[in-house]
């Protein structure tokens, strides 16, 4: 499942981790600075000047217009963050279940929608809170309860689902499980609209939105960071677990070899059905965080989002647990990108067009998929 | 174009069949109206209330016109939603068309809602002859100019008693400039027929009167992240907000993106597409902005408030318990339209429910007669348009429908008076 499955010796692996903290820090700052020159740049332009003259503005201003820039750029850059966030811990589920099984798990997008829609049950329902909590503990406590309810039970679904669904087909025809998951997917939606009915369902935004820390121009809302924090907490729990746990080690195995495994011990059956209950409570802390940051869940959000969740994954090599969080990262700045400069329209496009292009010049994704069998 | 024609196709055929039938049939007396509406989802709000605006009006006449009685069985409340995805459906709308033309004792059909649906059924009723009268269809494109008269083959059986985009839009532009004071805008529509021809129409008003466009931007309903986009709209601070489009293609969302980066206290207006019920009504606007939408503000394209509304109100509250809103009142002008049509079509005796059929629909568009409605006094143009240029203008109200918070009609814009 890592990119080395071999033990590594802990020395090693500080070094790669500083490395790769400095590499993310890296690109949010090349991030932050191209699109506050892309801002400046389109502000003149639109502001009617030359081309030549927009981007000479771009690399010379450091006035009031490049302050205010700046701070939409900061700004956008930690939305970039938190949606990218979202999509990375949909993007580990569809990833982590490819690579132990190879299925392309289409209900994926869905089991995250049933997150979303458990968390505003808890928070709307069974709280009874419709807008911002100002009291800190009492606060923690409504997020705390949302996420160990959302994220344990869409787990035991994604747990049963495979039991019930996926494990029987284990050794059918590999075209078989992936229409059936596609059936999945069908039928949580639609469970999700008789119970929930077809249009918008408000999600109590119980993080309160006017917590924001002022830079300069720029103000950081609080929820946004606190979506990215969580989401790199769960990340770095289940790199940890992945790498150093006897069954994250269980599962490496599945991963490399199914027979193998199972004639060195390990139990496959045990072993997948933990796969999927990890790659569901991510998607359950997911759809906490898709609730409290957008106030709205509807019965087909795990179609969009998972799409892109799936995109992500592929773009980033499908089986590769960095590279899905690499992909929701990047499709998260692609979109960001887009509707900072006033393009929203294209902002598909261009997240399609990318991912058409690494596809065409490096088929296995950004970081490569772990095995050179599975295409 | 090519789906059209074939739908022209099999409604002739039906037509042929229908047409078979009648003449071996006797004269007619039992006659049926039609209702096709959006009946799921987030649209669904804005049906119910023109469901119950016909009701009331055939209770009212008696369930009787022109020495016909007149029925709405349930069967003949078409759905043209899908439950897949929430919202309209212009094949889903088209379908329904073709059985409902495929039955001749329909005399008339009262929908739909959307003007995308209505592209996709006019050329079906038009070839059968069919009276269709649209309580809320206010793109242009469906009765003026080159783009209508493709929808059409034969003389026109479309009226609607709301006014066009072309005057919706401009009326927003004229409030948020005169009346709120706001000198500039940031306009967001969701790319689809309705939404953009009306922010079109909203921007060129705009600029026209001498605001400031501070940008048109345009997001599809597909869009997730509506809060970077919002944020980008925050840094060229408009003094106000504009959504072209409806509370199903992202109204809510928008504006629970904006008050998150700080436009919460920006006027945001928005057409009749989100003026679909109180805050208690399910998938409504106000249901799910909730307190957010302090200061929002919609547009109705008919007279909110017009001679008789008083007892209108109260016959619609005893009747169904809950108060008229939206287009309640041109549901029911529709109605009366159509029953006026079928009395003056009936006292010539036609003798087939075709040739019936045929005198409805040239009563209804007969331009030279003027209607008596709820709403006012109505004139169709040769287009199938009204003479009523009434746009009214909503506010929100916090203590509205209980508590939960509602739209009350502020004023209203005549353009036809200037």
């Amino acid at each position: 499942m890592t990119a080395h499955a071999s033990p590594v010796s802990p020395s090693n692996s500080t070094t790669r981790a500083l490395r790769a903290t400095v590499m993310a820090v890296g690109a949010v700052v090349i991030y932050l600075i191209v699109l506050w020159r892309a801002l400046l740049f389109a502000g003149e332009m639109t502001a009617g000047n030359s081309f030549a003259g927009g981007i000479l503005a771009a690399f010379t201003r450091f006035d009031d217009v490049g302050n205010l820039f700046f701070g939409q750029a900061l700004q956008q850059t930690v939305n970039a963050l938190s949606i990218g966030a979202i999509y990375a811990l949909i993007a580990l589920g569809y990833t982590m279940v490819y690579g132990i099984i190879e299925l392309i798990n289409f209900a994926h997008g869905d089991i995250f929608m049933i997150g979303a829609f458990l968390s505003i049950v808890v928070t709307g329902g069974i709280f009874g809170q419709q807008d911002s909590v100002t009291n800190i503990p009492f606060l923690a406590l409504l997020v705390i309860c949302a996420l160990l309810v959302s994220m344990v039970l869409v787990g035991l679904i994604n747990v049963t689902i495979e039991r019930l669904v996926y494990r029987p087909l284990r050794h059918a025809p590999r075209l078989a499980p992936l229409i059936t998951a596609i059936g999945v997917s069908f039928i949580l939606q639609n469970i999700a609209l008789t119970i929930a009915g077809s249009g918008d369902r408000k999600a109590a935004q119980v993080f309160p939105l006017d917590w924001q820390i002022s830079v300069g121009d720029a103000k950081i809302s609080i929820l946004n960071i606190f979506v990215f924090a969580l989401a790199l907490g769960l990340m770095l729990a289940l790199q940890n677990f992945v790498g150093r746990s006897r069954m994250g080690r269980a599962m490496r195995a599945t991963a490399q070899d199914q027979s193998a495994a199972s004639l060195m011990g390990v139990d496959l059956n045990q072993t997948i059905a933990l796969t999927f209950l990890l790659g569901g409570m991510l998607a359950g802390a997911a759809g906490v965080a898709w609730g409290l940051k957008f106030g709205y869940v509807k019965f087909d959000l795990g179609f969009n989002s998972g799409l892109k969740a799936f995109t992500a994954a592929v773009l980033g090599g499908i089986g590769n647990i960095s590279g899905a969080v690499l992909g929701g990262f990047i499709i998260g700045f692609i979109e960001n990108f887009a509707s900072a400069l006033g393009y929203s329209r294209w902002s598909e496009f261009l997240v399609f067009l990318i991912l058409t292009l690494v596809l065409i010049f490096k088929p296995s994704g950004i970081l490569g998929q772990l095995t050179g069998d599975r295409a | 174009m090519k789906f059209a024609k074939l739908a022209a196709v099999g409604a002739t055929m039906a037509l042929a069949v229908g047409a078979c039938g009648s003449s071996t049939g006797a004269a007619p007396t039992a006659i049926k109206l039609a209702i096709e509406l959006p009946l799921q989802g987030s649209e669904k709000a804005a049906s119910g209330p023109i469901i119950n605006g016909v009701r009331l009006a055939l209770k009212q006449a008696g369930g009787a016109a022109g020495g016909y009685t007149i029925t709405l069985p349930d069967s003949a409340i078409f759905d043209d939603a899908l439950a897949s995805s929430g919202a309209h459906d212009p094949q889903t709308g088209a379908n329904n068309m073709t059985k409902i033309v495929s039955d001749e004792t329909y005399m008339a059909v009262i929908g739909p809602l959307n003007s995308s649906v209505a592209k996709a059924q006019i050329p079906i009723s038009n070839a059968s002859g069919l009276t269709q009268c649209s309580p809320a269809n206010t793109n242009p494109d469906l009765t003026k100019g080159a783009p209508a008269a493709a929808l059409r083959t034969k003389p026109n059986n479309y009226v609607r008693v709301v006014t066009t985009d072309d005057i919706q839009g401009p009326a927003a532009a004229l409030y948020i400039l005169n009346n709120l004071k706001k000198s500039s805008v940031y306009i967001i529509d969701d790319t689809e027929t309705f939404g953009k021809g009306v922010a079109d129409a909203f921007e060129k008003a705009f600029t026209g009167a001498g605001g400031k466009v501070v940008k048109h931007d345009a997001a599809p309903k597909t869009t997730q992240d509506y809060v970077s986009i919002m944020t980008a709209a925050k840094a060229l601070n408009p003094d106000s907000i504009y959504f072209g489009g409806v509370t199903a293609t992202g109204g809510a969302r928008i504006l629970l993106a904006a008050a998150q980066v700080g436009l919460g206290d920006v006027p945001f207006v928005g057409p009749d597409g989100i003026n679909d019920g109180s805050g208690s009504t399910k998938d409504s606007f106000l249901n799910l902005a909730g307190a957010k939408a302090a200061h929002s503000y919609s547009t109705l394209a008919g007279p909110g408030t017009f001679d008789g509304k008083t007892k209108f109100d109260a016959d619609y509250k005893a009747e169904y318990g809950i108060d008229a809103t939206g287009y309640a009142g041109q549901g029911f002008a529709c109605a009366q339209i159509i029953l006026d049509a079928i009395g003056r079509a009936g006292a010539t005796k036609p003798a087939t429910y075709a040739a019936l059929k045929e005198a409805v629909r040239k009563a209804t568009t007969d331009s030279t007669h003027t209607y008596k409605t709820i709403v006012g006094d109505v004139t169709f143009d040769a287009n199938g348009d009204t003479s009523q240029l009434i746009v009214s203008i909503y506010s929100y109200d916090p203590a509205g429908a209980s508590g939960k918070g509602d739209w009350k009609f502020d004023s209203q814009v005549d353009a036809a008076k200037k």
